[in-house]
């Protein structure tokens, strides 16, 4: 073949993968939600991002270790601590920007173990069938019903403190089945394509069925579950925080809100207790705006056709 | 045609039968029988085009899907150039599966929606390990235009759903001959295509005959297809093989009543009321007090009670290489062989 024809090809390949992406990258910004959803989250992540910048500019700002010495209990807002400080002289602006890196390093962590894990399983029990399916998802449901926050509290209750990657690998290990359940029944539809015939015929091996024919078709839906599963990682792991079994040496925002409510600041400081509350909430809601847009993108039938012109 | 072509024999099927189970349930027990082939015998000469012609749920997928293995004969055999590949398992089934492809009914479920149609074509290639990815663009170009799909660079990179029906239908093929097979399975290619495309894909089938000198089953429920494509015809009826010959005497003298009543029941051009040449179908269907019969037996306007209701009937010879199986030929020799 002459190169002009493989260049020609090549830039033919490109060209499709960008139409592609254009498309529904389209249909997302449509959508209301996919847009306030990711404007919410560009924000959260320039607050990830800029969480090292305070440290550098004068020690006293780091979130965890930083005391301004002038300050001896919780003051509120001013122009050296824009959001006041808590009640050992810490900023609470530069707890509020850790905690942002935080919630996603959680959130993002969890949810793509969890994601994995729950699309290996479901792939495998749907792909397999009798035994493997039954064990499977009988595990799956075993999982399903333990009470995730009771039980890794009584966890960290047995363990001392846990760490934050401890907290992440609990999150992960109960929080797949839902996503096995879902990518189970897609694989038992897809099974009975007959494009999985076509491909068998062509000689295609278990393997490669499952992982060139079938894994495309579901990682769209695994990833539209993984936003679903940022959210529900990021408020358990506030929860724990909250109730004192988070891990002491990170700044979360349910680490803040513990120390708001066990310093008794509860009523007295709202510019430290509603900074943390508010970002828990929005991180959350944008997260779950940008699945909601998302399914739109992958579920043809939910779109609004008459915008579409 | 008829003259280049070899009587060798390529494929053969040796009293198939392949039962569908009904699920049962704990309190029904095991579930009902369903014969969806029984004792098929058939045998595809090496070149030709085998029309298996017979209404829906007659079995002539799942002969289909038997000859490629895509399912188990659960009796019988099958032989590929003399060799048995009824149980054929892992390797040796693959190695088979380069030899007989196929082409399925739905062009809109058989190509994956996620992979392109480079790499639907290629796949065969990829998974049997034949040359190197630069060969296999090479050929992907070279098959999409042997199927009709030109320019083929213009359509290389695209989605199945970026496709006509037709141009879907011509990926499919494509893919089924990539590998040059030397049997391709076509189930009823063009039912879900506009009639101007059919004719289309007729042609594309009749080259990859010519071209590539390979044997075409072509699986139908239309006479008139079946009549335009194919050398030699056998009919279905509820799984059991009821009369078989040269395409061309199958249709201007069917014997079998089931023959007969499927030419009645195509359209015919320019005609408004429906004038039966035949009529042996039977408005309603008469009942049957035992399965020992002849299966068409139901619905056979010329039965004769107690013959066609009692026994199975034998196989007669009407004509050159013409057999079929009916209790009422009795004039016609006992045939030799049924394959």
């Amino acid at each position: 073949m002459q190169q002009a024809t493989i260049q020609d090809l090549k830039a033919k390949r490109r060209a499709l993968w960008r139409q592609r992406f254009m498309e529904n990258w389209r249909v997302f910004l449509r959508n209301p939600l996919g847009r306030i959803g990711i404007s919410l989250l560009i924000m959260f992540g320039l607050m990830a991002a800029c969480s090292y910048i305070p440290p550098m500019i004068d020690p006293m700002y780091h979130p965890m270790t930083g005391v301004d010495p002038k300050v001896v209990s919780s003051v509120g807002p001013s122009w050296q601590h824009w959001l006041g400080t808590d009640f050992m002289g810490r900023d609470i602006f530069s707890q509020l920007l850790a905690g942002a890196r935080v919630a996603f390093m959680v959130g993002v962590s969890a949810a793509f173990m969890s994601v994995v894990l729950g699309t290996a399983v479901g792939m495998t029990a749907g792909y397999m069938g009798r035994f493997t399916d039954t064990a499977l998802m009988r595990l799956a449901d075993m999982i399903m019903v333990l009470p995730t926050l009771l039980v890794v509290l009584m966890l960290a209750a047995l363990f001392g403190k846990l760490s934050i990657w401890m907290i992440v690998l609990m999150i992960a290990l109960f929080r797949w089945p839902g996503v096995s359940r879902i990518i189970r029944a897609q694989t038992l539809s897809l099974k009975q394509r007959p494009f999985i015939d076509a491909a068998r015929v062509s000689g295609a091996s278990h393997l490669r069925i499952i992982f060139r024919h079938i894994m495309p078709n579901v990682l769209p839906l695994a990833f539209l579950y993984m936003t679903f599963r940022v959210t529900s990682a990021i408020v358990i792991e506030a929860g724990l925080a909250f109730l004192g079994f988070g891990d002491p040496g990170t700044v979360s925002w349910g680490m803040m809100l513990q120390w708001v409510w066990k310093t008794g600041h509860m009523f007295q400081a709202p510019y430290w207790l509603l900074p943390p509350g508010i970002c828990i909430s929005l991180i959350t809601l944008s997260f779950y705006m940008l699945g909601r847009a998302m399914d739109e993108v992958l579920d043809p039938r939910l779109r609004d056709e008459t915008q579409a012109g | 045609m008829s003259e280049r072509r070899e009587n060798k024999t390529i494929l053969q099927l040796e009293r198939v039968s392949r039962f569908y189970r009904t699920r049962g349930n704990v309190f029904r027990g095991g579930g009902r029988l369903v014969v969806a082939l029984n004792e098929i015998n058939l045998s595809l000469r090496a070149g030709e085009i085998f029309g298996l012609v017979g209404e829906s749920g007659s079995g002539k997928t799942t002969c289909g899907r038997l000859i490629v293995r895509l399912e188990e004969a659960d009796q019988g055999r099958i032989t590929l150039n003399g060799e048995d590949i009824t149980h054929l398992k892992g390797k040796k089934l693959r190695e088979y599966r380069r030899q007989v492809q196929m082409v399925f009914q739905d062009p809109y479920q058989s190509l994956n929606p996620q992979v392109t149609i480079a790499d639907s074509v290629a796949e065969p290639l990829i998974t049997n390990k034949v040359g190197s990815p630069l060969d296999h663009m090479e050929r992907v170009l070279k098959v999409l235009k042997t199927a009709g799909l030109s320019p083929a660079e213009d359509y290389v990179y695209r989605f199945p759903h970026q496709l006509s029906g037709g141009q879907r239908q011509r990926v499919a093929i494509a893919r089924a001959i990539v590998l040059e097979p030397s049997l391709l399975v076509a189930d009823e290619p063009t039912s879900m295509l506009d009639a101007s495309y059919s004719a289309q894909i007729f042609e594309i089938l009749q080259g990859v005959r010519d071209k590539m000198g390979a044997t075409i089953m072509f699986i139908t429920h239309s006479m008139a297809s079946a009549r335009y494509l194919c050398d030699r015809i056998g009919v279905i009826y509820r799984g059991h093989l009821v009369e078989q010959g040269p395409a061309e005497q199958v249709i201007n003298a069917p014997q079998h009543p089931y023959t007969k009543a499927l030419i009645d029941a195509t359209p015919k051009f320019g005609r408004a009321a429906e004038v039966p040449t035949y009529g042996t179908l039977l408005a309603a269907e008469r009942p049957a007090n035992s399965s020992a019969g002849c299966p068409f037996f139901r619905r056979c306007a010329l039965a004769e009670r107690l013959l066609c209701a009692g026994t199975y009937p034998p196989w007669r010879q009407v004509g050159p290489e013409q057999v079929a199986l009916c209790h009422l030929l009795e004039d016609a020799a006992p045939a030799v062989s049924t394959g």
